[in-house]
């Protein structure tokens, strides 16, 4: 019991400190927020979709490229997250996207989209085969909504989660590609940090925090909500 | 007495899985358990293998208590329903960890004792499950247990294989003079293989005795009698029923040269039964079954 | 839609790959000899690798330990409570630290100091909950049969952990382990807001050249995040190849 009570207390000793100032609502700028909702939905669904399906597709391939391309979606993994971020600086700059919604959006998905399809990946093994065989002989209509969505709506709610989490600590990738021309809360966080504003930095902290934390119930509830849903219709 | 089970009670929340348990096991002896699923057998099992707490009684083996001592420093070890060995060593190398002083020699000795001794560099996954299961029987045979525990080895092979290690198993504990506790569910195997056993049911112990006893008085043991004019000599059991029409006898094994054989009639029937009674090939016997009577 | 979908990630795995390509490109006019002999970038990796190898190391040792103990003792909330530092940003976990090492919070260490000590631990509060997991999936699939068998050899509790479940940890700890190097040794937020300006980690000064008008065409940044890549890619490869016999056979052999 003290081990457990100690592990607890180290894990949330961080936040002590965070309760120990009264966060004042200060937001210099709505955009900032409008692009930090905005990305964090367009980025998490795309997140989910491409994964997911690709997961699915990795799990029933029998294409002799499968170990190939298994490998190829997660070696980003393990190239450092900067480095790709400064290849990628120069081939959107050649492109024209640097400082363009576009652009950031690219180098955002380049960086969640191999963290989502190993969460895909393992939701999948952890169902395994035999069921998800059995979910292939339904309708496709039927299958996604009956099956696939109720058993996978954890591991999408996950995915979102961890997408929005990517996505809220980048400010290297935002200011790079960005140009500084799209502000989100993490640059102003950074950027009222530096400026040496405490009270604007400890509300876009709490805003950091409080934003995934939103997400993980909003999505709880409608997964809940609309499994039931899905499950009546079958009474 | 060699090893003495004594009051032992486990509750797993509101279930008392073990209820007071009481036994002995003879030195030199095979014991086996005898239960269906749920009966409290396996956890027996590991209670005193330890792997498991109970809630209250003792283990006591040659007078010293099993409880006082951690699972790997009781010396006594386990062959469980699968091999388990360890994938990422070679055959002889899984043997030879097991040995007290990491001998090779030894764990090729052990190998050679169930006949695998050409196996030593082959890699776990490709033996047959047979062959694991010998393995895992050198494995826990290099680790000189005082007490073998065999927990229903013999569930995930085909019938051939599992007669064949049954006998086999049955033969090198007696030639090595071990003490054996094996738990099963199959009432055949336990009467094949055990001079004594347990019957465990909901955690209790329902009877005690040799093969012979319980083939007499234990309801489900030797359900099927031969009877052909004259009654066995040792039964004092109550004929009840008579089954299917008179079968000529084919075959009789007596697998381990003890006190029950195996006798193969014709349509493929197979009935254990003492081996003392003189049934003789080719004649054609009645089978009848007996009284279920409740010890 | 399938194969569209699949085509779609494969093109967007295939942008990292595309960018090195670009990196060594722009790399090609960086004067080598003064990048290796220039003390700012060796000070650097110096402490870059001093700070990789603890935080890294202290990690995995500890979200190990925790999955192991988790899931032997069943502790459910401990469990829940562990996840929670990994969705707090990276940005915000190093405010967060900032704020308790900084005069009001503890206090006993500087938030700022050279030996990045508020870094280290800002990173493993965040990497500890990743590693937790990655092994919390391994520890509730394994096959407790493993240890029970080598606690009934009479092995001794070292012995009972080296062949009944560290051969079963290692996909996933070189997984961790090379996952943790290559976001630790070349990232910014974190080391940007907790560390100093002398000497800085790698991936701070290198960023800062880059973005930083005073460097703006300078090609060293690229041919260090270059190098760099190189370096943990080398890595990646030796050790997995190093190992894949073992896990093959490991994967052949086990039973679940």
């Amino acid at each position: 019991m003290i081990r457990q009570i100690l592990i607890i207390c180290l894990m949330l000793i961080p936040f002590f400190s965070l309760f120990l100032r009264i966060p004042t609502v200060e937001t210099e700028s709505v955009t900032a927020m409008a692009n930090t909702v905005g990305l964090t939905v367009i980025l998490s669904g795309v997140n989910v979709w491409l994964s997911m399906t690709f997961a699915w597709w990795l799990l029933w391939t029998e294409s002799r490229w499968r170990n190939a391309l298994e490998w190829l979606v997660f070696l980003p993994l393990f190239i450092p997250m900067l480095a790709t971020l400064f290849g990628l600086y120069l081939i959107l700059a050649e492109s024209g996207l640097i400082g363009t919604y576009v652009g950031v959006m690219i180098s955002l998905l380049v960086v969640t989209l191999p963290y989502s399809i190993r969460l895909a990946s393992n939701g999948m093994a952890v169902i395994g085969r035999p069921l998800l065989e059995q979910a292939r002989l339904l309708p496709f209509k039927r299958r996604i909504l009956f099956v696939l969505f109720p058993l996978f709506s954890r591991t999408m709610r996950t995915i979102a989660l961890f997408t929005t989490v990517i996505l809220l600590s980048q400010f290297a990738l935002i200011q790079l590609i960005g140009a500084g021309l799209i502000p989100t809360v993490t640059t102003e966080l950074y950027q009222s940090y530096a400026g040496n504003n405490r009270n604007l930095a400890l509300s876009n902290t709490w805003m950091l925090i409080l934003i995934p934390v939103l997400i993980y119930f909003l999505l709880s509830v409608m997964s809940r909500w609309t499994v039931r849903i899905l499950k009546g219709r079958l009474q | 007495m060699s090893l003495n089970v004594q009051a032992l009670r486990k509750q797993y929340r509101s279930r008392q899985v073990l209820d007071g348990i009481d036994f002995d096991v003879r030195l030199h002896d095979i014991h086996a358990i005898v239960g269906v699923s749920g009966s409290g057998k396996s956890t027996l099992l590991r209670i005193i293998a330890g792997l498991e707490t109970c809630d209250a009684g003792d283990v006591v083996f040659n007078d010293r208590s099993l409880l006082d001592f951690p699972a790997h420093e009781r010396r006594v070890t386990m062959l469980s329903q699968t091999a388990l060995l360890f994938p990422h060593l070679t055959v002889g190398e899984n043997v030879t960890l097991a040995t007290r002083t990491r001998s090779r020699k030894q764990a090729e000795h052990w190998l050679n004792v169930v006949r695998l001794s050409d196996r030593y560099d082959a890699e776990v996954h490709e033996l047959s499950g047979g062959e694991q299961q010998r393995v895992s029987l050198a494995r826990a045979l290099a680790a000189e247990p005082t007490l073998l525990l065999l927990d229903e080895p013999f569930t995930n092979l085909d019938p051939k294989l599992k007669l064949d290690l049954q006998h086999f198993i049955r033969e090198l504990v007696k030639d090595l003079g071990l003490t054996a506790l094996l738990v099963t569910h199959d009432r055949e195997e336990a009467m094949l293989m055990a001079d004594r056993v347990t019957l465990l049911e909901a955690g209790k112990v329902t009877m005690t005795g040799t093969a012979e006893e319980l083939y007499e008085h234990a309801p489900g043991f030797g359900d099927f009698l031969m009877i052909d004019g004259d009654l066995l000599s040792s039964s004092r059991v109550t004929v009840t029923e008579t089954v299917g029409e008179p079968v000529r006898l084919l075959k009789k094994i007596y697998r381990f040269g003890q006190c029950f054989g195996e006798y193969q009639f014709e349509g493929g029937r197979t009935v254990i039964l003492p081996a003392s009674e003189s049934f003789e090939v080719g004649m054609t016997y009645q089978v009848k079954r007996k009284e279920e009577k409740h010890a | 839609m399938l194969r569209s979908n699949v085509a779609l990630t494969i093109i967007v795995s295939l942008l990292p790959l595309a960018s090195l390509i670009f990196l060594g490109m722009e790399a090609l006019g960086t004067d080598w000899g003064a990048l290796f002999t220039d003390e700012t970038w060796r000070d650097s990796l110096f402490i870059t690798l001093y700070v990789v190898g603890i935080s890294t190391f202290l990690s995995l040792v500890i979200g190990t330990w925790l999955a192991r103990v988790v899931v032997q003792k069943r502790w459910r909330f401990t469990s829940a409570i562990l996840r929670i530092p990994m969705f707090v940003p990276h940005i915000a976990a190093a405010y967060l630290f900032w704020l308790l090492f900084s005069g009001g919070g503890i206090g006993w260490v500087e938030a700022n100091e050279r030996n990045y000590m508020t870094v280290i631990l800002t990173y493993i509060w965040k990497e500890t909950p990743f590693v937790f997991l990655m092994m919390l999936g391994t520890y509730e699939q394994l096959n407790r049969g493993y240890v029970e068998m080598a606690k009934t050899l009479q092995l001794s509790r070292f012995d009972q952990f080296k062949h009944a479940e560290f051969p079963f940890l290692i996909k996933p700890l070189l997984d961790s382990t090379w996952i943790l190097i290559a976001f630790v040794s070349f990232a910014y937020e974190i080391p940007a807001l907790l560390g100093v300006t002398y000497p800085k980690l790698l991936g701070v000064l290198a960023y800062e050249r880059l973005s930083t008008g005073l460097y703006l065409e300078a090609t060293e940044p690229y041919a260090v995040a270059l190098i760099w890549t190189c370096l943990v890619g080398m890595g990646v490869l030796v050790s997995y190849i190093l190992t894949s016999s073992i896990r093959r056979r490991i994967e052949r052999g086990v039973r679940r």
